[in-house]
């Protein structure tokens, strides 16, 4: 599964700096030269980059550390599973996630326009957003020698 | 007023990567490594992947532990042609006589008078030529190149070596050329690698400049003509002409990597199927047809095998030659059981201009007539609606992918009128 996630500092707007400062800091990298910051699914506090309204926040990246009771206990869902509706009873959004880059087990690769997620609300009303995802390709597999690939808008791996 | 010559050479640095950062500002500066067609290997690196060791052709899974913080890409040799076509195109503009050599290097003629030039130093006049033309593609193409020029193409070559990258090198005068030989190991020399070397090795040979101290009539004994070709080369004498049109091919060929790969009949045969359509596409460019097709299957296990079928009459048509090499396929097959096949080459030689071959005694009138409107709707088509959009059933077997991403349909071979990759 696609671990992580990085967005180049230029695509932050103030505004949204001016939300997540805090958070946004300590998860700031230096990549030739420029800055970027990078969404782990297994930080402590995971979070993903979602544009939303035409605006770039932050969600909850899934339910990896079981905050939520009812949501399922993973960062990531299937292509398959939201396209036969077993989210509808959550109300889901479909949302972008803007990456820059994405990272599977070891390889950073490019990502043009971004990757589809899933935005649910917790039992608490907070969004948290899954990213989608779909049976590697070969070419995708080999690169990365993972089974699963993220569904990337407007392109193929 | 002398009219002089020199003989120039453009290597674009690092290619595939300048070409991906043409279209994509972000990855300038980046450690970029650029993967091959199955996503295994890189094929091609930027200098910041260099610095970190990571070297071409090298497993993305060992690139990835040298350089952590690389980028890595899927190849696009379709944008590559693009941008390989208009770099032609300004050299063109620049020179009347180019060659292209490959996706990413030109040779070239540069002419000048003597009173275009100081007349003892003309590697001044020809160094500002090469950075005009040089900045002229940066500015039109945005590819970084580098320039070599020199009174021989094998000179010129490796000067613009040694110019790498973004730089420009001439050298006409004796000792400038001396000090170029003396300091390039014989093995740089496109030509000259490993059974050669070794065949130099006795004469004390390690240097381009060792190279040429040689007695001619010894380099010939040790490397036959092709090795004294490059001893002039070397010493300055032009014996490789350039040649602005691609020569016609004596063979052409079509396959390379199944991917994944596989042991199943239909899966191997769509294959087959593909590379045949591909193959024909390429007989159909050339107006040629092929009077003899040898199909080449080779195993995961190291495994090979190769069989040849000669039609009746030198053909392109589909119906045939698929009738022909279905068996061959069928062959090799039952002489390697069990084997797990991961690639395919099919060759066609023999190669017979259009339009002057005997028609078939066992070829009635409407079968033929039937295979050449099919053929010709095909063709069609594919014209307009893309590459592959009508294909035969048999690539079905095949699955959906390949033929969904069309960055699978055009290969580095798919590139015409160049003389190598």
């Amino acid at each position: 599964m696609c671990r992580a996630v990085a967005l180049a500092a230029d695509e932050v707007s103030a505004q949204t700096w001016a939300r997540w400062s805090n958070w946004l800091a300590a998860r700031r990298h230096d990549r030739g030269g420029e800055a970027e910051y990078r969404f782990d699914a297994w930080d402590r506090c995971p979070k993903l980059p979602i544009l939303r309204d035409g605006h770039l926040t932050l969600a909850r990246w899934g339910n990896l550390r079981g905050q939520s009771r009812h949501l399922p206990r993973t960062a990531w869902t299937w292509l398959r599973t939201v396209e036969q509706g077993s989210w509808r009873h959550l109300d889901p959004l479909e949302v972008v996630i803007p990456a820059t880059l994405a990272f599977e087990r070891g390889v950073w690769y490019r990502v043009r326009q971004g990757i589809r997620g899933l935005l649910v609300p917790d039992e608490r009303g907070w969004a948290v957003c899954y990213m989608i995802c779909q049976p590697s390709s070969h070419y995708y597999y080999v690169m990365t020698r993972s089974a699963h690939m993220p569904v990337l808008i407007g392109e193929t791996i | 007023m002398a009219r002089r010559r020199g003989i120039g050479h453009l290597d674009a640095d690092c290619f595939y990567v300048s070409a991906e950062r043409v279209r994509d500002r972000f990855l300038v500066g980046k450690a970029v490594g650029v993967l091959g067609n199955q996503g295994a290997c890189v094929i091609a690196k930027s200098y910041e992947m260099k610095a970190a060791g990571v070297r071409t052709g090298q497993p993305i899974w060992e690139a990835r532990r040298l350089c952590p913080w690389g980028v890595y890409l899927k190849r696009d040799f379709r944008w590559y042609e693009v941008l390989s076509r208009r770099m032609l195109e300004v050299t063109r503009r620049w020179s009347a006589k180019v060659e292209y050599y490959s996706i990413d290097e030109f040779f070239f003629e540069v002419e000048w008078n003597d009173a275009e030039t100081t007349v003892d130093d003309p590697a001044t006049w020809a160094r500002e030529w090469g950075r005009r033309l040089r900045d002229a593609i940066w500015e039109e193409v945005g590819v970084p190149v580098t320039v070599g020029i020199a009174p021989s193409r094998t000179l010129a070559k490796l000067l613009s070596d040694t110019a790498k990258p973004f730089g420009v090198a001439a050298a006409f005068a004796e000792a400038e050329l001396e000090k170029v030989l003396a300091r390039t190991a014989i093995t740089e020399v496109s030509g000259i690698a490993g059974r050669r070397a070794r065949r130099l090795a006795p004469w004390g040979v390690e240097t381009c400049w060792d190279f040429v101290q040689l007695n001619r009539a010894t380099v010939r004994r040790l490397l036959t003509c092709r090795g004294e070709a490059l001893w002039w080369e070397l010493r300055g004498q032009p014996v490789e002409p350039l040649q602005p049109r691609r020569p016609p091919h004596r063979a052409i060929s079509r396959g390379g990597s199944l991917g994944a790969g596989g042991d199943d009949s239909a899966y191997l045969h769509g294959w087959l199927v593909r590379n045949l359509e591909r193959l024909i596409e390429e007989l159909e460019f050339h107006e040629v047809r092929a009077g003899r097709l040898t199909l080449w299957l080779g195993f995961r296990d190291g495994r090979w095998g190769q069989r040849t079928h000669v039609p009746i009459a030198p053909t392109d048509r589909f119906d045939w030659l698929l009738e022909g090499t279905a068996p061959l396929l069928e062959a090799i097959l039952k002489a390697h059981p069990r084997g797990w096949a991961n690639r395919m080459h099919l060759i066609a030689e023999e190669l017979e201009p259009r339009g002057v071959v005997q028609l078939g005694l066992f070829d009635p009138p409407q079968v033929r007539a039937r295979a050449e409107t099919i053929a010709d709707l095909k063709r069609r088509v594919n014209q307009r609606h893309g590459r592959f959009a009508l294909r035969s059933g048999a690539t079905l077997a095949l699955g959906r992918e390949l033929y969904h991403d069309p960055a699978h349909q055009y290969d580095i071979c798919d590139v015409r009128g160049k003389f190598c990759f």
